[in-house]
Order: structure tokens, then C-alpha cells, then sequence
């Protein structure tokens, strides 16, 4: 069980090394270095810097190694070193070692997204990203020395893998990060919940199937519901439903329809009849939601301390995050859409790897890795509650404790 | 509100198919629109609609046939006095964009706005009553029709608003322009033409330089670069380099200048490969502020403010941000804010915001269209000796 405790943990090495001006040397593991994969657009950052807060960022971090787990058609690991004058290494050992006999990097990016892995009977791409992480970690145990590790989107797809991953950086002492974008982007409007409110329940929609985008739904839920009074207890129980039984809780008031309603008001992407005509929706009072949305997914998820939050997967009606909460003492329903910039740029993930500039720079982690810990939990277990016929499933191991950071993280300079 | 005093609109629009202005504002007042966290139907009733050309990807009679309450006219007039002898609506919506209209030599689309402000003030005279007005974008292509439309709402006493959604969508970040403060040099990185996004580059500047020390104090010249004399004037630093980088910086759509790369920041070489027709005006108001839009198709594909601020040193910048249904999004929701503000105006009688503001942003649009088509010269504006001070209470969409 996690106790709690103070997130941030500075390493000894990374405290000694910020008060140099020497540039912070970082290796990138990655599943795939392909144009548009998250490889490429969050390793770019760090080699032709990036927007943020009105400036084009150029951080003191130099790119020194690279391993690519896979190299597929397009690959473009082996001209991104020549250019810019780092090596690409046959195993993740050597990468962090920089060829040599001792841990030569200050930091480490893995980014085990995309790429070609198996999916399990949840439907869960089996991304190595704890098998990365070991890697790395088999290194700094080796070599008696310990940096920040960045780990893009859920920790593992196994709670107990994501577990073993937090409990070794608290054991090693080196500050971790991990998680999606969508809660350090831009959002529409600009708000964060206050801290220590009280929230009586609260709706977060997105699209784009399992298991990559309910992900970052269930991370912009967790980034806006954390803020409440007495911080993340953890979760007792989860049920995922799909089909006609997501519209049946709604009528059954299982989540809320103002609420709902609340969260598509944020959307810009309605679709069906907007596609059609370029008419606006009222999507839940027209019904046309039942009729857009062939597949729902409802993730419920029951608090330790009480409070229930629903996500609902709605491919077909809109193609946005949005989030939606009542919050005790205030009339009006708290609302916001995640802002997903479009691509080719997409802006939020420079938000995203300004966070893991920071931390490699400071070696104090902006947000604790805990929130990612227990997404990668609420997300495996809603999707062993998919198939164990939609069973609500009591979740005793995600008993975790943690205290959201004070200042917000969102983009909004 | 019973049914009876909620205010009745008519709606005066040039055509009316998907994404057309027209739709978007004439369905919000129909269908609603998401807002402040529900949707929201305005508490009017849109009670009639001319639409001038009504082609082949019409929508209004499918909008009629869905709102019954909503009657089609064939003239301005009968839409105002919904066939009755007098003015019969509370407020009027004039939307005078896209449609089939000429252009005339130095390119600027005939829409005509001022021939349908004409018609409408017709009725206000006749009827011996005036409404509050809406006049989407800029009053008109024609100075001194716009000026003359400006007049009559003074002569008669009716609230006017038009212009742009730029001054009142969102912002990333979600800051406002100091009320009072001191701006040195401002300027717009945004994309489209001439005659066309040239003026939402202007709205965008001047909702923000009007908050500035002293109030707004029109303009005196106005100078456009286009083509190799743009890039000689970038060349020469005729505009601040820093504030144009800092607006780049806020743009969520650079194009990639290099294949493989997602996200590079342009060199001027990308950037003479990437913008075929550069065009910049750069102006100067009455109390010394310079100015300076940018329209840079090819490079971004948003709009993009930085300025000089309070002395500082480091430029000030956000982006007017804008949900464009150009396959990024279904919705144009800069919409909303627009007409919520509209709405307030034919709620309260009052303007929402100056319309001072569209009327300088309408004479330096043509001012600039003039300035090239003289050969980018340098053009003098007495005309443009356009004083007036902002709201206090700011306008964009922030809630």
C-alpha cells in the first residue's frame, strides 16, 4: 500500500547537477521513432525546442543517446542522430550508458507508445513500458546512481507492473512523471476547480476507443476531481458498461444528465447532424445522442471517500474532451473542454514535455505520478470489468493516497 | 417572460448554406448553442429571414420548415414589418457575407451591406421607430458608405454592433489587454486575404491597442507590403522581429517547414518557400502607436496578437482562438460569444461593445486595399481621426 507522502524527491545527483550550467544530458527510450508517433513529437521537443508561454523554448537539455525498440517503414531514429549528433544504441543498457561502463544521462524520456505489440482479452496494447522502465532501473541499481525518469501515458498496463514502477523510484529515490496531456493543456474556459472544494459528482466525456483514449479521459477526470477537500483517497469499486445499459443509467440518474449535458456544451465536434448542415445540437435533450453513439462506454468510478465520477467513451458524436462537475455551494455546474490542438503541431504535447523539461532541469516532479498510478489502475480494472460481463468490481488495491500540487499545471501563460 | 415580451428578430442575411455566416449566426438564435456549461436558446424569437440569393445549397427552408415561427420574406422591408405597414421587429440581424457579389478592381467583394442598411433604416424612418443593430464584419467595403451608415445610427439613436468574432472568442492563454496601459508596437500574425481575413487581423489588434493609455485615437497612415516588398520590409525590420516570433510562438497551426518534423520554428528562407503572397499593413495611430497585421496563408492558420506593453522588454502575447470547422472542428463556435453579445445588446438597448471600433477597422481595411492598389504607397488617413474608449468590463469568452 502507498502511504502518504511528499511527492517531490529530489535525487542527490540531480540537486548537485542543476547548480551547473553545464547542459542536462537526456537518453530517450522509445517503441517507435516515427513521424506523428508520440516518439517523434515529444523526443523533437527536446532537439528543436518548442512553444510555450510566448517563447520558443530552447531548455538546457541535450539529447545524447536513443534506443527505438522498433524500427518500421518511416523510421527516423537514424537520421534524427545524425543531425543532431547523438547515438543510437542496440539495448537500453547501452543507451542510458552511452556506450561506456557507467549511467551517462541526467534523465530519461520512455515513450512506449505506438508501435506494433499484441493486445490482451481487455483489449489493452501490452506497450513494454515496465519492461522499459526495468531495463532502466537494472542500470541505475548497477551503477549506484538514480535520475528522473519521464513516462509517457499510463504507467503499465498492468496496475501491479504501474505499482512496482512507482515503488521503485520512491525506493530509489529519483523523481517520476508519467501521464497524458490532456491535463497540462490548454482548456476552454480557462478554470480549475478550487482547491479543497467539495464535489458532489462529476462527468467527463471523450472519444477514440479503448485502450488509448479513454486513458486520457480518465486522466482529465482525475486531474480535475484530485483537487477535492482532503485530497485522492483512491478508489473502492469500478463498472464499465456498454451499450443500451449506458443510457439506461442515465435514466436511472446513475450520472447526470445536466451534467452530461453540461460537458457536450463544451464540445466543438458535434457530430451527425452539424456534419450534415453545420446546425448546433442539444445533443442529449434532441436524443440524437442515442442515435449517433452505436457503441457507449460508461467507466463508473466510486471513490473511497464517496464521490462518484462517470466517463463516458461516445464515439460517433463528438470528437473532444469534455469535463463537467457540481460542486457543493455552487449554483452553477463547473465545465471545461481539454483543448486538443490539431495536428500536425499539436501544441499540447509541448505543454506536456515542458512538464519533463522541468523536472529534468530541477529534478522536482511538477505533479505527483501517483495520479498516473491510479489512472493505469481505474483503467485496467473497468476493462476487467468489460469482461467479466460489466460486474461491478470492489478495488482494494487502489488504495491510493496522494495530494493534488497546489499551483495548477495547466496551460495558461 | 411570457411569449409576448420576449423581443422579436429579424434576421437580413445574403445567402444561407452550411458554414456560410449566415448559418451560424441564424441558428444560434433558432437551434441555441452551448454556453456557460448548458445549452442555451436566447430569450427572443427569430420571427423572419430575407436571404438575397437562395441557391442550390440552401438551408433556410429547411430552417423555416423546422421553425414555423419563423417567417421567409421576399424583401428587407416585409422581414422588418413582418407584412404590416410598420417597423414590427425589436432588434435586426444583418448578416452581408458570401453569396455571389462582384468584385471591383482593386478586389474588394460588393457585399451589400450598406444597400441592406439602407432598407432597413428606410423602415426606422417610415415607421418613426429605430431597433438595435447587428452588422456582421465590416460595415462595408466602401468607406464612405460606412461612415454614413455609422451617422444615421447616431441621427437616429439606435444601438449599432458589428465586426468580428476575433475580438470576442477565446484566448490561449485567456488574458486581457491592461485597461490603461502603454503599447509601444502591437501586431497580428494571421492567414487569409485581402478584403477578407485582413479585417479580423485588424479587430484582433485593435480590441486590444483600444484598452491603451488614453483610449483609442485613430489613425493617421497606413502603409501595405506585399510580395518582394514585404519581404525587404521583414528584411529591414520595418515591423519588430521579436513581436512577430512571439506571435508565432502562440500559433497552434505552423506549418511543419521541414518533412519528418511536426513542430519546427520557421527560418526566413522556410518562410519565403511557405507564404506566396505575404501581405502586411502597418499604420500608425493619432497618439504615435504602431500597428502592423500580418497575413501569412501558407504559414498559420490562426490569429496570432503580440505587443509592447508597460515598458517590458518581453513581448505580451495570446492567441484569438478560433474553432474552425475546416476539418479541425464541426462547429465554428466563435459564434457564441458573438452573438451572446448581440444578444445582450437587443436585451439591454445597449451596444456590448463600441462600434467605433469596426468602424476604424473598416477604414483601415479599405485603406489598406487602397495602399496596394496605389502601389503600396503610404496613405494618409484624416478620415480615420476616430476617437473612442473601450468597455471597461472586457468582452471575450472567458466563462
Amino acid at each position: 500500500m502507498l502511504t502518504r507522502r511528499v511527492f517531490i524527491q529530489t535525487s542527490a545527483f540531480a540537486a548537485a547537477a542543476a547548480q551547473s550550467g553545464q547542459p542536462k544530458r537526456i537518453a530517450i527510450i522509445a517503441t517507435i521513432y516515427r513521424y506523428l508517433s508520440h516518439g517523434q513529437h515529444m523526443g523533437d521537443r527536446f532537439l528543436v525546442g518548442y512553444p510555450y508561454a510566448g517563447a520558443w523554448q530552447k531548455p538546457n537539455i541535450k539529447v545524447v543517446s536513443l534506443y527505438v525498440d522498433q524500427k518500421p517503414d518511416g523510421d527516423l531514429s537514424g537520421e534524427r542522430a545524425r543531425e543532431f549528433d547523438f547515438h543510437v544504441y542496440p539495448t537500453i543498457a547501452e543507451t542510458l550508458r552511452c556506450g561506456g561502463s557507467k549511467l551517462a544521462v541526467d534523465g530519461v524520456l520512455v515513450i512506449g507508445e505506438h508501435g506494433n505489440y499484441p493486445r490482451n482479452e481487455k483489449g489493452q496494447v501490452l506497450y513494454p513500458r515496465y519492461e522499459f522502465f526495468e531495463q532502466c532501473v537494472k542500470v541505475f541499481e548497477q551503477d549506484g546512481r538514480a535520475v528522473p525518469v519521464y513516462n509517457d501515458k499510463h504507467l503499465s498496463y498492468s496496475f501491479e507492473k504501474a505499482k512496482a514502477m512507482v515503488d521503485t523510484s520512491r525506493r530509489l529515490r529519483f523523481p517520476m512523471l508519467a501521464g497524458s496531456s490532456i491535463p497540462v493543456t490548454w482548456r476552454l474556459p480557462s478554470i480549475e476547480l478550487p482547491l479543497g472544494c467539495d464535489i458532489e459528482s462529476a462527468v467527463m466525456v471523450g472519444e477514440g476507443g479503448s485502450d488509448a483514449m479513454d486513458f486520457h479521459a480518465l486522466e482529465g477526470l482525475q486531474c480535475m476531481v484530485e483537487r477535492r477537500r482532503g485530497g485522492e483517497t483512491g478508489v473502492k469499486a469500478v463498472q464499465l458498461l456498454q451499450g443500451d445499459a449506458v443510457w439506461k443509467a442515465m435514466d436511472e440518474g446513475r450520472y447526470a444528465k445536466d451534467l452530461l449535458t453540461a460537458a457536450l456544451s463544451r464540445s466543438d465536434t458535434p457530430l451527425g447532424l452539424t456534419e450534415a448542415d453545420g446546425r448546433t445540437q442539444d445533443l442529449v435533450a434532441s436524443g440524437e445522442l442515442q442515435k449517433l453513439v452505436q457503441k457507449p462506454a460508461a467507466y463508473f468510478i466510486e471513490y473511497r471517500d464517496g464521490l462518484k465520477a462517470t466517463m463516458l467513451m461516445l464515439d460517433g458524436a463528438i470528437k473532444d474532451f469534455n469535463f463537467a462537475a457540481r460542486l457543493k455551494g455552487s449554483p452553477r455546474i463547473w465545465s471545461t473542454q481539454f483543448l486538443l490542438t490539431p495536428e500536425p503541431n499539436v501544441t499540447y504535447s509541448a505543454c506536456l514535455m515542458h512538464k519533463a523539461a522541468q523536472m529534468f532541469e530541477t529534478g522536482l516532479s511538477p505533479y505527483p505520478v501517483e495520479r498516473t498510478l491510479l489512472v493505469s489502475g481505474i483503467l485496467e480494472s473497468c476493462l476487467t470489468s468489460k469482461i467479466k460481463d460489466h460486474a461491478r468490481l470492489e478495488t482494494p488495491h487502489l488504495d491510493v493516497i496522494y495530494k493534488a500540487p497546489k499551483e495548477s499545471q495547466f496551460a495558461r501563460t | 417572460m411570457s411569449n409576448s415580451t420576449r423581443p422579436k428578430i429579424a434576421a437580413v442575411v445574403t445567402t444561407y448554406f452550411k458554414y456560410s455566416h449566415a448559418q451560424h449566426i441564424v441558428d444560434r438564435f433558432l437551434d441555441g448553442y452551448g454556453w456557460n456549461g448548458t445549452h442555451h436558446y436566447p430569450p427572443m424569437d427569430l420571427v423572419s429571414l430575407y436571404v438575397d440569393q437562395i441557391g442550390r445549397t440552401d438551408l433556410s427552408k429547411e430552417r423555416a420548415s423546422r421553425h414555423p415561427a419563423m417567417k421567409m420574406c421576399t424583401t428587407i422591408a416585409e422581414a422588418l414589418t413582418l407584412g404590416g405597414d410598420k417597423l414590427a421587429v425589436d432588434g435586426v440581424v444583418l448578416v452581408g457575407e458570401h453569396g455571389n457579389y462582384p468584385r471591383n478592381e482593386k478586389g474588394q467583394t460588393k457585399y451589400p451591406r450598406y444597400e441592406f442598411f439602407e432598407q432597413i433604416v428606410k423602415v426606422f424612418r417610415s415607421s418613426g421607430r429605430s431597433v438595435p443593430l447587428f452588422s456582421d464584419k465590416h460595415l462595408s467595403w466602401n468607406w464612405e458608405w460606412a461612415r454614413k451608415m455609422y451617422d444615421t445610427s447616431r441621427e437616429l439613436h439606435f444601438p449599432f454592433m458589428a465586426g468580428s468574432s476575433l475580438p470576442v472568442t477565446w484566448r490561449t492563454p485567456s488574458v486581457e489587454m491592461p485597461l490603461g496601459a502603454r503599447i509601444s508596437e502591437a501586431l497580428c500574425v494571421c492567414y487569409g486575404g485581402v478584403d477578407s481575413y485582413d479585417f479580423h487581423g485588424l479587430e484582433t489588434i485593435q480590441c486590444m491597442v483600444e484598452r491603451r493609455h488614453g483610449g483609442e485615437t485613430g489613425v493617421e497612415w497606413v502603409q501595405a507590403y506585399r510580395g518582394d516588398k514585404f519581404w525587404d520590409a521583414l528584411r529591414e525590420g520595418v515591423w519588430p522581429r521579436a513581436l512577430m516570433d512571439a506571435a508565432l510562438t502562440r500559433s497552434h497551426t505552423l506549418t511543419p517547414a521541414r518533412p519528418g518534423f511536426n513542430h519546427v520554428f520557421p527560418s526566413d528562407a522556410d518562410m519565403r518557400r511557405l507564404v506566396k503572397d505575404p501581405v502586411a499593413y502597418r499604420y500608425q495611430h493619432a497618439d504615435g502607436l504602431k500597428c502592423t497585421m500580418l497575413l501569412l496563408a501558407g504559414l498559420v492558420k490562426d490569429f496570432n496578437f503580440a505587443a509592447y506593453v508597460n515598458g517590458g522588454r518581453d513581448p505580451w502575447s495570446t492567441q484569438m482562438y478560433l474553432p474552425m470547422p475546416d476539418g479541425r472542428t464541426t462547429l465554428a463556435d466563435f459564434f457564441s460569444p458573438q452573438m451572446n453579445n448581440v444578444e445582450q445588446m437587443f436585451l439591454t438597448g445597449k451596444a456590448a461593445y463600441p462600434i467605433e471600433r469596426t468602424l476604424l477597422t473598416t477604414g483601415l481595411t479599405a485603406a489598406g486595399v487602397e495602399s496596394l492598389y496605389l502601389g503600396q504607397k503610404r496613405f494618409e488617413t484624416p478620415h480615420l481621426a476616430i476617437r473612442y474608449q473601450p468597455t471597461k468590463e472586457s468582452t471575450y469568452w472567458r466563462t
